[in-house]
Protein backbone atom coordinates (compact mmCIF):
# COMPACT_ATOMS: atom_id res chain seq x y z
CA UNK A 1 0.00 0.00 0.00
CA UNK A 2 2.39 2.99 1.62
CA UNK A 3 5.40 1.65 0.27
CA UNK A 4 8.76 3.83 -0.88
CA UNK A 5 8.91 3.89 -3.82
CA UNK A 6 5.72 3.46 -4.47
CA UNK A 7 4.86 1.10 -7.09
CA UNK A 8 4.19 2.10 -10.37
CA UNK A 9 1.02 2.68 -11.52
CA UNK A 10 -0.89 0.20 -13.67
CA UNK A 11 -1.54 1.12 -17.80
CA UNK A 12 -3.89 3.68 -18.22
CA UNK A 13 -4.46 4.51 -14.67
CA UNK A 14 -6.01 8.32 -14.34
CA UNK A 15 -3.11 10.59 -12.86
CA UNK A 16 -4.06 11.60 -9.08
CA UNK A 17 -5.33 14.51 -8.47
CA UNK A 18 -3.96 17.22 -6.92
CA UNK A 19 -5.75 16.82 -3.16
CA UNK A 20 -5.43 13.08 -3.87
CA UNK A 21 -3.56 10.10 -2.59
CA UNK A 22 -1.91 8.44 -1.20
CA UNK A 23 -3.88 5.90 -3.44
CA UNK A 24 -2.86 2.34 -3.89
CA UNK A 25 -0.90 3.09 -7.10
CA UNK A 26 1.11 6.07 -6.28
CA UNK A 27 1.39 5.89 -2.12
CA UNK A 28 1.53 9.27 0.06
CA UNK A 29 3.03 12.50 -2.18
CA UNK A 30 6.76 13.59 -1.77
CA UNK A 31 7.32 16.24 0.57
CA UNK A 32 7.77 19.80 -1.63
CA UNK A 33 9.64 21.42 1.86
CA UNK A 34 8.30 24.82 1.13
CA UNK A 35 7.97 25.86 4.37
CA UNK A 36 12.15 25.39 4.70
CA UNK A 37 12.86 26.50 1.17
CA UNK A 38 10.91 29.93 2.67
CA UNK A 39 12.83 29.89 5.76
CA UNK A 40 16.20 29.61 4.18
CA UNK A 41 15.12 32.65 1.75
CA UNK A 42 14.05 34.69 4.57
CA UNK A 43 16.31 34.04 7.25
CA UNK A 44 20.00 32.96 5.35
CA UNK A 45 19.24 36.35 3.10
CA UNK A 46 20.69 34.51 0.25
CA UNK A 47 19.52 33.66 -3.31
CA UNK A 48 20.29 29.74 -2.79
CA UNK A 49 17.05 29.64 -0.71
CA UNK A 50 15.06 31.01 -4.40
CA UNK A 51 16.21 27.57 -5.98
CA UNK A 52 14.68 25.67 -3.74
CA UNK A 53 11.72 27.64 -3.93
CA UNK A 54 11.48 26.47 -7.95
CA UNK A 55 12.21 22.78 -7.54
CA UNK A 56 9.53 22.79 -4.52
CA UNK A 57 6.86 24.09 -7.21
CA UNK A 58 7.60 21.36 -9.07
CA UNK A 59 7.14 18.93 -6.55
CA UNK A 60 3.28 20.17 -6.80
CA UNK A 61 3.33 19.97 -10.69
CA UNK A 62 4.95 16.47 -11.22
CA UNK A 63 2.66 15.05 -8.66
CA UNK A 64 -0.67 16.92 -10.10
CA UNK A 65 0.47 15.78 -13.70
CA UNK A 66 0.85 12.05 -12.58
CA UNK A 67 5.05 12.47 -12.83
CA UNK A 68 5.57 10.60 -9.36
CA UNK A 69 9.74 9.75 -9.78
CA UNK A 70 9.96 13.14 -11.11
CA UNK A 71 7.81 14.79 -8.22
CA UNK A 72 10.63 12.09 -6.09
CA UNK A 73 13.33 13.62 -7.87
CA UNK A 74 12.43 17.46 -7.19
CA UNK A 75 11.65 17.00 -3.48
CA UNK A 76 15.00 15.54 -2.82
CA UNK A 77 16.63 18.52 -4.98
CA UNK A 78 14.26 21.32 -3.45
CA UNK A 79 15.80 19.85 0.11
CA UNK A 80 19.19 19.97 -1.02
CA UNK A 81 19.19 23.50 -1.81
CA UNK A 82 17.56 24.31 1.54
CA UNK A 83 20.05 22.23 3.18
CA UNK A 84 23.06 24.10 1.06
CA UNK A 85 21.16 27.51 1.82
CA UNK A 86 21.43 27.36 5.28
CA UNK A 87 25.14 26.15 5.76
CA UNK A 88 26.13 28.83 3.31
CA UNK A 89 24.36 31.04 5.95
CA UNK A 90 26.26 29.56 8.68
CA UNK A 91 29.70 29.51 7.14
CA UNK A 92 29.05 33.48 6.43
CA UNK A 93 27.67 34.37 10.09
CA UNK A 94 30.86 32.00 11.20
CA UNK A 95 33.31 33.71 8.88
CA UNK A 96 31.77 37.53 10.10
CA UNK A 97 32.37 35.89 13.88
CA UNK A 98 35.99 35.39 12.97
CA UNK A 99 36.38 38.68 11.22
CA UNK A 100 35.02 40.11 14.63
CA UNK A 101 37.08 38.30 17.00
CA UNK A 102 40.42 38.95 15.08
CA UNK A 103 39.60 42.48 14.39
CA UNK A 104 39.24 42.44 10.95
CA UNK A 105 35.68 43.71 10.78
CA UNK A 106 34.72 46.61 13.09
CA UNK A 107 31.61 46.05 14.97
CA UNK A 108 30.94 49.97 15.15
CA UNK A 109 29.91 50.32 11.47
CA UNK A 110 29.45 53.80 11.48
CA UNK A 111 26.73 54.97 8.84
CA UNK A 112 25.92 51.54 8.32
CA UNK A 113 22.63 51.57 10.29
CA UNK A 114 21.61 47.77 9.11
CA UNK A 115 21.86 45.01 10.64
CA UNK A 116 20.64 41.94 9.75
CA UNK B 1 -7.13 -3.33 18.36
CA UNK B 2 -4.00 -1.41 16.77
CA UNK B 3 -3.76 -2.28 12.79
CA UNK B 4 -0.41 -3.39 12.22
CA UNK B 5 1.27 -1.88 8.67
CA UNK B 6 3.17 -3.77 6.60
CA UNK B 7 6.51 -4.05 7.17
CA UNK B 8 6.52 -3.00 10.85
CA UNK B 9 5.87 -5.19 13.87
CA UNK B 10 4.24 -3.87 16.45
CA UNK B 11 6.64 -3.55 19.21
CA UNK B 12 8.69 -1.21 16.75
CA UNK B 13 5.91 1.00 16.04
CA UNK B 14 5.64 3.33 19.34
CA UNK B 15 9.46 3.76 19.73
CA UNK B 16 9.60 5.00 16.00
CA UNK B 17 6.94 7.29 17.18
CA UNK B 18 8.59 8.97 19.79
CA UNK B 19 11.27 9.34 17.53
CA UNK B 20 9.34 10.96 14.70
CA UNK B 21 8.12 13.45 17.49
CA UNK B 22 11.16 14.54 18.72
CA UNK B 23 12.14 15.96 15.08
CA UNK B 24 9.14 18.75 15.06
CA UNK B 25 9.76 18.86 19.09
CA UNK B 26 13.57 19.96 18.38
CA UNK B 27 12.64 22.24 15.79
CA UNK B 28 10.13 24.11 18.32
CA UNK B 29 12.72 24.26 20.80
CA UNK B 30 15.39 25.81 18.74
CA UNK B 31 12.69 28.21 17.27
CA UNK B 32 12.07 29.39 20.50
CA UNK B 33 15.22 29.76 21.63
CA UNK B 34 16.48 31.98 18.84
CA UNK B 35 13.39 34.10 19.29
CA UNK B 36 14.14 33.90 22.85
CA UNK B 37 18.27 35.34 21.92
CA UNK B 38 16.53 38.18 19.39
CA UNK B 39 14.33 39.29 21.91
CA UNK B 40 16.89 40.12 24.70
CA UNK B 41 19.37 40.80 22.22
CA UNK B 42 18.30 43.97 20.15
CA UNK B 43 18.89 43.63 16.25
CA UNK B 44 18.35 47.31 15.78
CA UNK B 45 21.67 47.89 17.33
CA UNK B 46 24.27 46.86 14.79
CA UNK B 47 27.43 45.20 15.58
CA UNK B 48 26.15 41.98 17.25
CA UNK B 49 24.69 40.38 13.99
CA UNK B 50 25.78 39.44 10.69
CA UNK B 51 25.03 42.17 8.10
CA UNK B 52 22.35 40.21 5.57
CA UNK B 53 25.11 39.07 3.06
CA UNK B 54 23.34 40.16 -0.29
CA UNK B 55 22.80 43.91 1.22
CA UNK B 56 26.72 44.12 2.57
CA UNK B 57 27.68 42.97 -0.95
CA UNK B 58 24.99 44.51 -3.73
CA UNK B 59 23.79 47.36 -1.40
CA UNK B 60 20.19 45.71 -2.15
CA UNK B 61 17.58 44.87 0.20
CA UNK B 62 16.63 40.98 0.00
CA UNK B 63 13.63 39.31 0.74
CA UNK B 64 15.22 37.97 3.93
CA UNK B 65 16.72 41.82 5.04
CA UNK B 66 14.86 42.98 8.44
CA UNK B 67 13.66 39.35 9.51
CA UNK B 68 15.03 39.19 12.69
CA UNK B 69 14.31 42.82 13.57
CA UNK B 70 10.83 41.44 12.81
CA UNK B 71 11.33 38.87 15.09
CA UNK B 72 12.29 40.56 17.72
CA UNK B 73 9.55 43.60 17.78
CA UNK B 74 7.33 40.17 17.33
CA UNK B 75 8.68 38.96 20.80
CA UNK B 76 7.83 42.20 22.33
CA UNK B 77 4.13 41.88 20.91
CA UNK B 78 4.89 44.73 18.52
CA UNK B 79 2.67 43.68 15.59
CA UNK B 80 3.39 47.28 13.45
CA UNK B 81 7.49 47.68 14.46
CA UNK B 82 7.69 43.88 12.79
CA UNK B 83 5.51 44.75 9.87
CA UNK B 84 7.26 47.77 9.04
CA UNK B 85 10.53 45.76 9.34
CA UNK B 86 9.72 42.80 6.64
CA UNK B 87 6.01 42.42 6.29
CA UNK B 88 6.34 39.46 4.02
CA UNK B 89 8.07 37.18 6.95
CA UNK B 90 5.25 38.36 9.28
CA UNK B 91 2.10 37.82 7.04
CA UNK B 92 4.07 33.81 6.22
CA UNK B 93 4.29 33.07 9.67
CA UNK B 94 1.34 32.16 10.28
CA UNK B 95 1.80 29.29 7.41
CA UNK B 96 5.05 28.60 8.83
CA UNK B 97 3.21 27.47 12.25
CA UNK B 98 0.10 25.97 10.62
CA UNK B 99 2.80 23.68 9.00
CA UNK B 100 4.85 22.94 11.82
CA UNK B 101 1.70 21.70 13.45
CA UNK B 102 0.66 19.66 10.40
CA UNK B 103 4.10 17.88 10.63
CA UNK B 104 4.19 17.70 14.33
CA UNK B 105 0.43 15.73 13.70
CA UNK B 106 1.69 13.54 11.07
CA UNK B 107 4.16 12.36 13.44
CA UNK B 108 2.34 11.90 16.73
CA UNK B 109 -0.53 10.11 14.66
CA UNK B 110 2.24 7.86 12.18
CA UNK B 111 0.23 8.73 9.11
CA UNK B 112 1.95 9.53 5.98
CA UNK B 113 1.06 12.90 3.96
CA UNK B 114 -1.82 12.61 2.23
CA UNK B 115 -2.68 16.08 0.72
CA UNK B 116 -0.23 17.93 -1.74
CA UNK B 117 -0.96 21.99 -2.10
CA UNK B 118 -2.50 22.87 -5.89
CA UNK B 119 0.65 23.64 -7.96
CA UNK B 120 -0.13 27.22 -8.45
CA UNK B 121 0.41 27.62 -4.64
CA UNK B 122 4.27 27.17 -4.67
CA UNK B 123 4.24 28.83 -8.02
CA UNK B 124 2.55 31.99 -6.56
CA UNK B 125 4.70 31.97 -3.78
CA UNK B 126 7.53 32.24 -5.74
CA UNK B 127 6.58 34.98 -7.98
CA UNK B 128 5.69 36.64 -4.89
CA UNK B 129 9.03 36.86 -3.27
CA UNK B 130 10.56 37.20 -6.46
CA UNK B 131 7.94 40.90 -6.93
CA UNK B 132 8.90 41.29 -3.35
CA UNK B 133 12.67 41.30 -3.77
CA UNK B 134 12.33 43.86 -6.77
CA UNK B 135 9.27 46.13 -5.01
CA UNK B 136 12.01 46.79 -1.89
CA UNK B 137 14.31 48.48 -3.97
CA UNK B 138 11.77 50.90 -5.42
CA UNK B 139 12.21 54.02 -3.75
CA UNK B 140 8.99 55.20 -3.50
CA UNK B 141 7.97 51.79 -2.02
CA UNK B 142 11.03 51.81 0.44
CA UNK B 143 9.20 53.44 3.15
CA UNK B 144 6.87 50.55 3.25
CA UNK B 145 8.58 47.33 1.96
CA UNK B 146 12.38 47.82 3.21
CA UNK B 147 13.30 47.59 6.57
Amino acid sequence: MSSYPPAQPPYNAPPPSWSGGPNQYYGPPPSNYLVWAILTTIFCCLPLGIVSIVFASQVNSKWAVGDTQGAYESSRKAKLWAIWSAIAAVILGAGYGLLLAFGLANADWSGVTTTY
Amino acid sequence: MTTVHPGSTAEARPRSRVVAVAGPLTVAAGALGAAALLGRVDPHVPGFYPTCPTYALTGLYCPGCGTLRAVHDLWHLDLAGALSMNPLAVLLLPAVLASWAAWLARAATGRPRRWLAPPWVPTTLLVVVLVYWVLRNVPPLMPYLAP
